[in-house]
């Protein structure tokens, strides 16, 4: 018999940070509990201001906590980090502009005492063709493909990514996220932190969704696109009435909005309906419009409270 | 890892004309302007000659401005986010600042060793051999209390234009320190005060230690460059300190 002790990737308790200058107080994160187990691919998602990089450095030991610990493995992040296990796309910065590629991998490299990795790591992230281009020449999405190199260096088992794709443009976006799909995936806990609904829709299995410092949901992603798949229609009407009438379409219509003969709705056949709205009730100005992360959001914290 | 970043280190700062200038070739050409003025170079000074005495002076100019800029460097790339990159390897980020200081004594000793190279080629001689290594060391040791300055403006700055401007705060501690040209009256006086007198100073006590007091040019007792070398050592690394902690606290 064999007993397996099964240690969480990840895993936040209390975790509370107060960044306090001489006159104010603010509590970026407000007391995260979170266990994330070994493999899963997670979205941490939330506009900007929500925390997320704090709890990122955090979790890293980049920064301190004001209260509470962050374990990575079971280990304390210095030592995690050390030893290679974790490792991180930070958000800002991080390259030096007058190095060139393969100066930048070789000394992250040396640091980690990896050497043997430099040429491999370089192949698979399709560096090899920019190797001897200074940084500062390379593009945003080149940069950023530099960085996901210096978190492979050490094979680490936790991957995080703090905005990977911040001021890429939608073809690089892909690009980036198809690299990471076949690179990083094989085993490994990946943590990345966005504000694409997108891209947690397409890659994470579970997202956890942060708003001023706290969790405000937690859960597979797909659940999270049923909850706001629906679309909003609003359109005016020739009488209140004949609005009101709209709504009685379906079970799944409801009035989100209305003001005076402007209504808006939501519904989950956006097709069907927009085509009686128009036929049927004599709708005009009809605007059809998915829901943004501000309106997850505000369903989500409706729900969560 | 240490060597692996340091010769790293080395290429970038080869690439870069811009510093390879400051640090290697104007002190050189300073020497070279300044040194080989007919009407007075030759004249004997102290244990040696005139030559002599200004190859120390710009060899310490030298060494002091390449310590700055590259030490500078620690700062500012500490600040672009390449600090918490190397906080995310095993490396201790001791080991960043050591390879920084390792990569700026070697500038700054061969800024130095180019300007005694030349004074060598050209003329400048000292009765007692000792004395070229004994100013070359002192040149060499004590332009690092300057690594301290340089890390704290660039903490203050964050900006690679400031570590312009902290090199060119040089020239003028340069003047108003008796480097480049030998003050008098209540400049001299002032000039006991500022950061470069005690460390140019010092560097020359081998060469004018034998001169009488109170003879022109006569070096001041040794306890006043030395007093001023460990004050100005002291400020500088409390000033690094200080500028990186405030630093790091608003990052």
């Amino acid at each position: 018999m064999q007993t397996l002790i099964k240690t969480e990737a990840v895993s936040l308790t209390g975790l509370t940070k107060t960044f306090s200058t001489s006159r104010t107080k603010v509590q970026a994160v407000k007391g995260i509990d979170l266990q994330i187990p070994t493999g899963q691919i997670v979205a941490f998602l939330g506009p900007n201001g929500a925390g997320k990089t704090t709890t990122i450095d955090m979790i890293l030991g980049l920064t301190k906590p004001t209260a509470g610990a962050a374990k990575i493995l079971g280990l304390d992040p210095p030592q995690a980090v050390s030893s290679g296990r974790v490792s991180a796309v930070l958000q800002t910065g991080g390259l030096l502009r007058d190095m060139t590629v393969k100066e930048t991998v070789t000394v992250i490299a040396s640091m980690h005492g990896k050497s043997d990795r430099i040429n491999e790591v370089m192949e698979r992230t399709g560096l090899t063709r920019i190797a001897k281009r200074r940084v500062g020449k390379c593009s945003g999405g080149e940069q950023q493909r530099i960085k996901f190199a210096l978190a492979l260096l050490p094979d680490p088992d936790v991957l995080i990514l703090d905005e990977p794709t911040a001021g890429m443009d939608v073809m690089a976006r892909r690009e980036f996220w198809s690299t990471m799909r076949s690179e990083a995936t094989q085993g490994r806990t990946v943590i990345f932190a966005t504000h694409y609904l997108e891209e947690a829709q397409n890659f994470a299995e579970r997202t956890i969704l942060m708003s001023q410092g706290k969790i405000v949901a937690d859960g597979a992603t797909a659940e999270l696109r049923q909850l706001i798949s629906g679309r909003t229609l609003s359109a005016s009407f020739t009488s209140e009435d004949q609005g009101e009438q709209a709504a009685t379409f379906d079970q799944s219509v409801q009035i989100t909005e209305r003001n005076g003969s402007r209504f808006a709705f939501q519904c989950q056949n956006s097709d069907r309906f927009a085509a009686a709205l128009l036929g049927e009730y004599q709708a005009y100005d009809l605007e059809i419009s998915s829901p943004s992360l501000e309106d997850a959001f505000i369903q989500l914290t409706k729900d969560a409270s | 890892m240490m060597t692996t970043y340091i010769r790293v280190e080395f290429a970038r700062h080869f690439r870069d004309g811009y510093n390879l200038i400051f640090a290697l070739l104007l002190p050189a050409a300073m020497y070279i302007l300044f040194g080989n003025i007919p009407s007075y170079t030759a004249f004997d000074l102290g244990a040696g000659n005139v030559k002599f005495y200004l190859m120390i002076s710009m060899a310490a100019y030298g060494a002091a401005v390449s310590t700055v800029a590259i030490a500078g460097t620690v700062a500012t790339e500490t600040m672009q986010g390449w600090g918490r990159q190397i906080a995310l390897t095993k490396m201790p980020p001791a080991v960043f600042v050591g390879s920084k200081m390792i990569v700026a004594a070697t500038v700054a000793g061969i800024s130095a060793a180019i300007v005694f190279a030349l004074g060598a080629a050209t003329g400048a001689q000292v009765n007692e051999p000792w004395i070229w290594g004994a100013s070359y060391l002192i040149v060499l040791l004590g332009a690092m209390i300057f690594a301290c300055y340089g890390i704290g403006v660039g903490m203050v700055f964050k900006s690679e234009s400031a570590l312009g401007l902290a090199s060119g705060l040089m020239v003028f501690f340069a003047f108003f320190g008796n480097v480049f040209m030998p003050l008098e009256g209540g400049m001299l006086d002032a000039a006991r005060f500022t950061p470069m007198f005690g460390y140019v100073a010092l560097a020359r006590y081998p060469l004018l230690k034998d001169m009488p007091s109170g003879v022109e040019m006569a070096p001041d007792p040794l306890w006043m460059p030395t007093a001023n070398l460990v004050a100005w050592a002291i400020i500088f690394a409390l000033f690094a300190v200080v500028a990186t902690r405030k630093a790091k606290a608003r990052q």
